[in-house]
This record gives C-alpha cells, sequence and structure tokens, in this order.
C-alpha cells in the first residue's frame, strides 16, 4: 500500500468534542397543535466517541442532531460541546444528511472548498487537507466531475469529504448511507471507519439500520417514538477495525438480536 | 470536437435549408400568380427593399432594440429583486404578491393611449410597458427557481458561518439561475412584440412606427421588411440570452 500524506496538517488537527445534553426536549409548535418530537433525554458523548442513534422513523433522532448541532433551539433543556453551552449554530461540525446535498453547479473538489471559501481558511492548506481526504474515500480522479458525473455512492463520499475538510470537532451523520445499495453501503461503512479511527472525530451517526450501527459504535442508544426517548443503551464491545462480514463475530448476532428484541417490545416490529 | 462542429452545423444548416425552400415556394407562387405587391410582395421584393432602404431601417431598429433591452433590464431588475425577497421571506410574499398578481391582471398594453396623454412621444412609455410586461414571468421564475434551494443547504450554510452573501453568491443564486434564465428566454421574445406595438400606438419612430408608416402608403413591402429587421432583432437577442446562459451556466453544458 502507498504511503498516505497524513491527514493531520500544519493545523494541528483538532481531537473530538465532548456532547453533552440535559433534559433536550424539542416541540414543534404551540397549543393544541403542538408536537413533542423529542424528550427529555440526556447524551453524555465522549470526545473521540462513535455513537449511533437507532430507532423507528418519528422517534426524534434528526431533531436530537439539529439541537446538538444548534441550528434548531431547543424547547426546554440544555446542551453544551466541550463544556460550553450552546446558543447559537456551532461551526466546528460536519454534517451529513442521506441526500449527498452536493451543489450542482460545482464540481466534486469545489463543492468540498466551498467550506474553504466561506469560512476564508488558508486555501493551499485545505486543498491539501481535501486531496488526503479524497484519496482517502477513494476519490482521486473524481476532483472535477460535476455531481451528475458520479454515482451514488461517491457523491456521498463527496459530502463526508466536504463535513471533514475544516477539520471540525464533531462529525454529525443522518442516515448517510439510507439511499445507497447494499453494496456501496458496506465499502463506505468500512471506510468512515478507518477515517475515524485516524482522526477520532465524535461521531454522532443516526441510522435505521441494526447493521450499521453495531458494525460502526461504540455505543448504541435505542430510541422510541412519541416522543422520542432514548430506552436502552447498548456498548459495543468489539475489536477494530470490525470485518465488512460482520457475521464472523457471534456477539455481532447477540447484539443485534438485542435491538432487535427491543424494537419488538416496542411495537416497531409486529410478526404474526 | 469535429463531430460537434458537425452537429452545431447541421442545426442551422437544416433549418436554413428549409426556410431558404419555402422562400422560393413563394417567390414562385406570387410571381406565376401574377399576386400584386401590395397584397403579398415576393421575396426578392422585399429582400431588395431591405437593401435599398438599409439605412431607415437600420436607424428604426436601433431604436427599438435600445426600447427592447431597456425595458427588459427595467422589468428584470425588479422582478429578480422582488422574486428573490418573496421567495425569502413570508413577509414580504404577504405585502408583495396581491400587488404582483394586480399587475399581472392588468392589461397593460391598454395604458399605452394614457401615457400618450402623460408623457408624449417619448421613450419613457416604450420602457415602462415592456418592463411591466416582462416584469411578472421573470418574477414567477425567480420566485420558483430560489424556492428550489433545498432548506438543508441552510443548515449548512449556517454551520458554516456563512454570511447572508455568502449564502446568496455560492448558494441562492446559481441554484435559481437555470429557472431565472428560462424566465429570461421566454420575456426577451415577448419584449420585441411589446416595444413594437407600443410604437406603432405612440411613437415617432422605431419599426413599429414605421409599420403605421407603411400601411399609409399601402406600402406592404416595407411592412414585410420591418418583419424580417424585426424577427431578425428578436432572433439574435434570444441568442444572446442562450449565449449568456451558456457562459453564466457552464455546468448546464451536457
Amino acid at each position: 500500500m502507498n504511503a498516505l500524506q497524513p491527514l493531520r496538517t500544519a493545523t494541528g488537527s483538532t481531537r473530538g468534542a465532548s456532547i453533552t445534553a440535559h433534559n433536550l426536549t424539542k416541540v414543534y409548535g404551540s397549543g393544541p397543535s403542538a408536537f413533542h418530537a423529542l424528550g427529555p433525554i440526556d447524551l453524555d458523548i465522549a470526545p473521540g466517541e462513535f455513537v449511533s442513534l437507532i430507532g423507528p422513523s418519528g422517534c426524534g433522532k434528526s431533531t436530537t442532531m439539529l439541537l446538538v448541532s444548534g441550528l434548531e433551539p431547543v424547547s426546554d433543556g440544555s446542551v453544551a460541546v466541550d463544556g460550553r453551552p450552546l446558543t447559537a449554530p456551532i461551526s466546528e461540525v460536519g454534517i451529513v444528511f442521506q441526500d449527498h446535498l452536493l451543489l450542482e453547479f460545482r464540481t466534486a473538489m469545489n463543492n468540498v472548498m466551498l467550506q474553504q471559501q466561506i469560512r476564508g481558511l488558508g486555501r493551499a492548506e485545505m486543498r491539501a487537507r481535501a486531496d488526503a481526504l479524497f484519496e482517502r474515500l477513494g476519490l482521486t480522479g473524481a476532483e472535477d466531475r460535476y455531481p451528475w458525473q458520479l454515482s451514488g455512492g461517491m457523491r456521498q463520499r463527496v459530502s463526508i469529504a466536504r463535513a471533514l475538510v475544516h477539520d471540525p470537532t464533531m462529525l454529525l451523520m443522518d442516515e448517510p448511507f439510507g439511499a445507497l445499495d447494499a453494496i456501496s453501503r458496506t465499502q463506505i461503512r468500512h471506510d468512515l471507519e478507518m477515517l475515524w479511527m485516524e482522526t477520532k472525530k465524535t461521531v454522532l451517526f443516526i441510522t435505521h439500520s441494526i447493521e450499521e450501527a453495531v458494525g460502526l459504535s461504540d455505543r448504541v442508544l435505542v430510541m422510541s417514538t412519541s416522543p422520542g426517548r432514548i430506552v436502552e443503551e447498548i456498548r459495543i464491545d468489539l475489536p477494530r477495525p470490525r470485518p465488512a462480514h460482520l457475521g464472523e463475530y457471534p456477539e455481532f448476532s447477540t447484539y443485534a438480536r438485542r435491538i432487535f428484541d427491543i424494537f419488538e417490545k416496542l411495537g416497531v416490529y409486529r410478526f404474526k | 470536437m469535429i463531430a460537434a462542429a458537425a452537429r452545431t452545423g447541421r442545426a442551422v444548416l437544416e433549418p436554413a435549408l428549409w426556410f431558404a425552400g419555402l422562400l422560393v415556394i413563394w417567390e414562385g407562387v406570387v410571381r406565376l400568380g401574377e399576386v400584386p405587391s401590395f397584397l403579398l410582395p415576393a421575396p426578392s421584393d422585399f429582400l431588395a427593399r431591405i437593401a435599398e432602404d438599409h439605412a431607415r431601417l437600420a436607424y428604426h431598429g436601433a431604436q427599438t432594440t435600445k426600447m427592447i433591452v431597456y425595458g427588459f433590464i427595467a422589468g428584470a431588475v425588479p422582478g429578480l429583486v422582488l422574486g428573490y425577497m418573496i421567495a425569502r421571506w413570508r413577509l414580504c410574499e404577504q405585502l408583495l404578491y396581491p400587488l404582483v398578481v394586480f399587475i399581472q391582471g392588468l392589461p397593460k398594453i391598454t395604458l399605452a393611449p394614457l401615457m400618450l396623454v402623460w408623457f408624449g412621444f417619448s421613450d419613457f412609455p416604450k420602457i415602462l410597458l415592456t418592463a411591466l410586461i416582462t416584469f411578472f414571468p421573470i418574477l414567477v421564475d425567480a420566485v420558483a427557481g430560489f424556492r428550489s434551494v433545498d432548506r438543508r443547504h441552510y443548515y449548512l450554510t449556517r454551520s458554516t458561518g456563512a454570511s447572508w452573501w455568502q449564502t446568496f453568491r455560492f448558494i441562492e443564486l446559481p441554484t435559481a439561475a437555470p429557472a431565472i434564465f428560462s424566465g429570461f428566454k421566454i420575456t426577451i421574445v415577448v419584449a420585441v412584440t411589446v416595444v413594437i406595438v407600443v410604437e406603432w400606438l405612440n411613437s415617432n419612430n422605431g419599426l413599429g412606427y414605421l409599420v403605421l408608416r407603411a400601411m399609409d402608403s399601402s406600402d406592404t413591402t416595407l411592412i414585410f421588411a420591418v418583419l424580417v429587421v424585426g424577427s431578425t432583432i428578436g432572433v439574435v437577442l434570444s441568442y444572446a440570452v442562450a449565449l449568456a446562459e451558456r457562459w453564466f451556466l457552464p455546468w448546464r453544458r451536457r
């Protein structure tokens, strides 16, 4: 394997931030039409930890992400990042949504470098970081292609590079692989794990997939619906990097079974 | 490269040949049927007339073109600004939309005689009427364009700490640009008609005025000559808009 450029450049790469939340609650609207979307929930995420939120649709997973990044105001409770209470959107964050949300009028590299343009960071330095990320994510050669010229998996890789190029302290991912085919999903999951092991960003990973949650996380928080609450916390003690074929670990099926059982108990699944 | 050039060549050549064929048939029918020229002049007649009267046609054509461009800009600028405001802020939508719909409902061309009373034979009525008529379609397309920005892009820009200007320049404007240009392409052709009609109603220059004079003297050949010049202006202007689109939106060259 050829030598990789180090991701940590002169910026002195930032480690992950801690995320704490107490009584985090979100209610949309007011009066009789108010919708209680989330909480109250508590979160205590250590710096560099990989935490997944898993639960059925409408359990407030995405809302949690928006509250933790300060993009939506909390209805009650508080969020602190690295001990600092959050009052406005924080910028030391990278966000990946289910849709790639790349700008169709910018090439892959220019989509990533938009971060540099808006933030006014050093161009050469950011370009070096972007190049290193492209290499890690298997995007070398795709720099000058427009999003419509890329496959779904590659677009999502570009959006991961965009979320990491400015060296954030945390990475928020809202079902990032939800729209990908099974083969791309396995590969990109592995690539993300390798990237995380190298950079140790704090990751809040939102997913519907038990396999992704167990395959990637240090800790899985299982949520229930209306209002969204955390019903169980499961620590995943599996060595890293985890194999593409998780079935190799007998523990994997034990963890998966536990989450599955919780879903069944919650009525997410109703089997006859 | 050669294949592309050949394709462009064909795209120009084919309609040109069709057009030429049509003119030949026209010429033949007029000559063989001995149609009087005040009813239907032969293509050779009015093409010769263009060459003969080129100074006058060029002067009035230039006047008309100037009015089209001014009127179009005078309609496009407020159309884009208000379009952005309506798309972006609910309050603006509530305040401005009823007014905009009212303007759209107005049969604006009927204002032309009124403007003759108010402003006389000046350029102002032509510019104002063209602006009023081009304003609405441009506004509608601008609203649609600016609304097509995915709201999650605002999450991304806000977490990047982007300023209003950066959000506008990097995200909103380029996202809306294709819709805006499609509005431009339709409206520029409408503007040609509007200016000529207003010139016809109240003016002492421009192609519309020339048509009026030609009618006074049953000079059908001149009317056809004006028609050729007028449609040439329309074609050239819409081609200019298409060129501008290719220049500003290079990513659309698929």
